[in-house]
């Protein structure tokens, strides 16, 4: 082993891993980085471990770098879950991820067997620039005990006011991973690992930046929430005794059921799609209320199209509401087409808007209440609402996922059997 | 890169110089050299170049180019803002008589009825939302403010102007405190460093020991996208009007692994209605002022008052 990678992988503890009593081995900080002769390796081709380095601790993922015969290709990825950057652009021992959809990129300098940068994307306020770091080689699985796998009810405490959030701890492929679930939905799926009685859980996806970490204090889980560079959010939590914590996601968002329930929005070609129409008559009919920028939206479309194609044939309709992020309806139109085909959709998507909570929750006046992308509204055979699900459990929750889908074939067998 | 600095540092210097000049008459000419050689090497140090224990850390560095590029490229950077105007019951923009004339672009209109703001012209309507631009000819418009009381904000072309000036970095200005409950909690509207209102909450105040004197600051989480926000203290000192920006400045806290924040001045930033004044200012907040002179972060000086801003 040489040198620099011996000392790549003893790592040099920062105070994040102290406050964590784990033993993460990190890629270096800057100031320990090898000098250039070390390099054993001359491009930046690879896997690599990369650390965003927040002001409270550093945010684990990995990047792998792939080129450049066929062109240079790069994945980012969260444990085992990984998606393609838009880009990668290499010159010299220069690197440049770009995260086109959330206008984001990681530029970093190769110094032997490390990566130095930022990542960056703007804002209108100012840039948001993080550093980034990453050293050769991939992340050691890091499973946590069974003390600290579970279902835990967790107070989030943030200006002296509470709010809950459900954590959900399991351990997989790559170590403990998890979800947080709020009042209206998940926040995607986080992995990472597990020391002892501490754990640090990150989800990274080029726009959004999480890291949860915790630690096992007598019964009490404690922990921080960091979002961003600098903003954290403490949390307790206590195991969960079953009883429901947050509010159902059928009690968030209340449905008008004294009329069947309307929408007439145009679908890709253009075409004006509305409830009256033929094909909706006297059938069961989810209305999926989506965007393609809302990672929660494309944790749902499996379920749905899994949904479609079981009851289709016995009088199940689904139909897509797409809020979109531009307005502009060709540009709008390109990502709804992408998503459809990405899913193998096989049911109308319809342009209904864009991703703002009060224009969506106007074009959709029979919802009082609206606040989440997904929201599912199940109508019965009569065209009347029958049940508005908020949110959605993605498959990073674990076992609330399956019995979401559970309670979602249940109502659908139950409409369908209403003649 | 960690941002763990932060506990005083001494400014005795001043003291001794004071001293040994108060014992000048009585010194013999080979001591009183001495003395002015000291002197002159004093002032050199003081005043000439920053001692080495003030230079700008790695990652205030990195923060402040990042900025200076953001400033120069961004769509909605603050130098290509033209107007800041509510919407209210309607605005007529483009032509020369429009609420916001716009060189090269046909009437367009934007209107807000029930929360829903939508951009009529050029034969097609658009719905816009909150914090995200969108293009209109070679424009740009972005909504902000609270439901009701909605603004946009236009964006033409960037004119380009000098990087921000900031004090040299003065590790002194860097102190921690614990974050102590408010008075009362709760939410109240002020204006964001785009002059923008926003719903902040009240989080709390820091107590600041700068210069000899003991402030309690006010500090307010302001909102950002997701689960991002920023506890925000905006603060006058002595240096406001005389080398720093006359409304006041942002500087952010940010979070000790201790439980204490950081409050960093070396890191204030002036208010956008510094760069443009397409910006409204936002006020002082009460009991935010500074008795000292805070000479660290962003200038704003001679170069600005003279108009060459």
């Amino acid at each position: 082993m040489s040198e620099a990678l011996h000392r790549i992988r003893s790592g040099i503890p920062t105070a994040g891993a102290v406050v964590l009593a784990t033993s993460l081995v990190l890629p270096p900080s800057p100031a320990s980085l090898p000098p250039l002769h070390f390099s054993r390796l001359t491009s930046v081709a690879g896997s690599w471990r990369a650390v965003l380095d927040l002001a409270g601790a550093p945010l684990p993922f990995s990047i792998t770098i792939e080129g450049p015969a066929g062109g240079w290709r790069g994945l980012l990825c969260n444990g085992e879950r990984c998606e393609p950057v838009s880009g990668v652009r290499v010159t010299g021992d220069s690197v440049v991820l770009e995260i086109a959809d959330y206008a984001a990129s990681i530029g970093a300098e190769r110094r032997g067997d490390s990566l130095v940068g930022v990542y960056r994307n703007e804002g209108n306020r100012g840039p948001r620039v993080i550093p980034f770091r990453a050293a050769r080689g991939r992340w050691e699985p890091g499973p946590g005990p069974a003390a600290l796998v579970g279902r835990w009810d967790a107070t989030f405490y943030q200006d002296w006011r509470t709010s809950p959030r459900v954590l959900e701890l399991r351990n997989g492929a790559s170590g403990l991973e998890g979800t947080i679930v709020s009042n209206s939905g998940d926040y995607g799926y986080f992995s990472g690992r597990a020391t002892q009685d501490s754990f640090a859980l990150a989800h990274f996806d080029g726009s959004f930046v999480y890291l949860l970490t915790g630690r096992l204090d007598g019964d009490t889980l404690r922990g921080v929430l960091h979002a961003g560079l600098r903003t954290q959010t403490p949390w307790t939590a206590v195991r969960s005794t079953g009883a429901p914590f947050l509010t159902p996601p059928t009690a968030v968002t209340r449905g008008d059921t004294t009329a069947p329930f309307r929408f007439a929005f145009p679908d890709l070609d253009g075409t004006l799609v509305s409830n009256t129409d033929g094909r909706f008559h006297h059938k069961v009919v989810l209305v999926d209320v989506f965007g393609t920028w809302c990672p929660t939206c494309h944790d749902a479309a499996p379920t749905l199209v899994r949904l479609w194609r079981k009851y289709h044939s016995r009088g199940l309709e689904i139909v897509g509401l797409a809020f979109e992020v531009t307005g502009d309806s060709a540009v709008d139109n390109r990502q709804v087409r992408r998503y459809r085909k990405k899913f193998g959709i096989p049911f109308p998507l319809l342009l209904a808007g864009i991703n703002d909570t009060d224009v969506a929750a106007a074009a959709l006046p029979q919802l009082d209440g609206f606040v989440a992308f997904p929201t599912t509204v199940f109508l019965g055979r009569d065209g009347r609402v029958r049940r508005v699900h908020a949110g959605f459990y993605g498959p990073a929750t674990g076992a609330q996922h399956g019995r979401l889908v559970a309670e979602f074939e249940g109502e659908i067998r139950q409409l369908l059997s209403e003649q | 890169m960690r941002r763990e600095k932060g506990e005083a540092a001494s400014t005795a210097a001043t003291g001794i110089t004071v001293a040994r000049r108060d014992r000048g008459p009585r010194i013999s000419p080979s001591v009183l050299l001495t003395s002015h050689l000291s002197l002159l090497t004093f002032s050199l140090l003081t005043f000439c170049c920053p001692p080495l224990s003030a230079q700008t850390p790695a990652d205030v560095t990195a923060e402040r180019d990042a900025y200076a590029r953001w400033l120069a490229t961004a769509r909605t950077s603050p130098l290509a803002a033209i107007a800041v105007a509510p919407i209210g019951n309607g605005l007529r923009l483009g032509p020369s008589d429009a609420d916001i004339p716009l060189d090269g672009l046909a009437e367009h209109r934007i209107t807000e009825r029930g929360g829903r703001a939508t951009l009529e012209g050029a034969g097609a309507t658009r719905p816009l939302s909150r914090g995200r631009s969108v293009s209109v000819g070679p424009y740009a418009l972005v909504l902000g403010g609270v439901p009701g009381r909605t603004v946009v904000t236009v964006f033409g072309r960037i004119h380009p102007k000098p990087a921000p000036e900031y004090f040299p970095y003065d590790p002194s200005l860097a102190v921690s405190s614990a974050l102590e409950p408010p008075r009362q909690a709760g939410i109240v509207r002020v204006l964001a460093l785009d002059g923008t209102e926003v719903e902040a909450a009240e989080a709390g105040t820091v107590t600041v020991d700068l210069g000899g004197t003991t402030t309690r600051l006010t500090v307010r989480r302001l909102p950002g996208d997701a689960d991002e926000s920023d506890l925000e203290i905006y603060f006058r000192d002595a240096t406001s009007g005389h080398g720093s920006y006359p409304a006041g400045r942002f500087v952010s806290l940010t979070p000790l692994r201790d439980g204490r924040y950081l409050v960093d001045f070396n890191r204030a930033r002036n208010p956008f209605c510094a760069y443009s004044s397409a910006y409204p200012c936002p006020a002082p907040w009460s009991g935010n002022g500074l008795p000292v002179a805070v000479r660290g972060g962003e200038r704003y000086g001679e170069r600005e008052v003279r108009g060459e801003k």
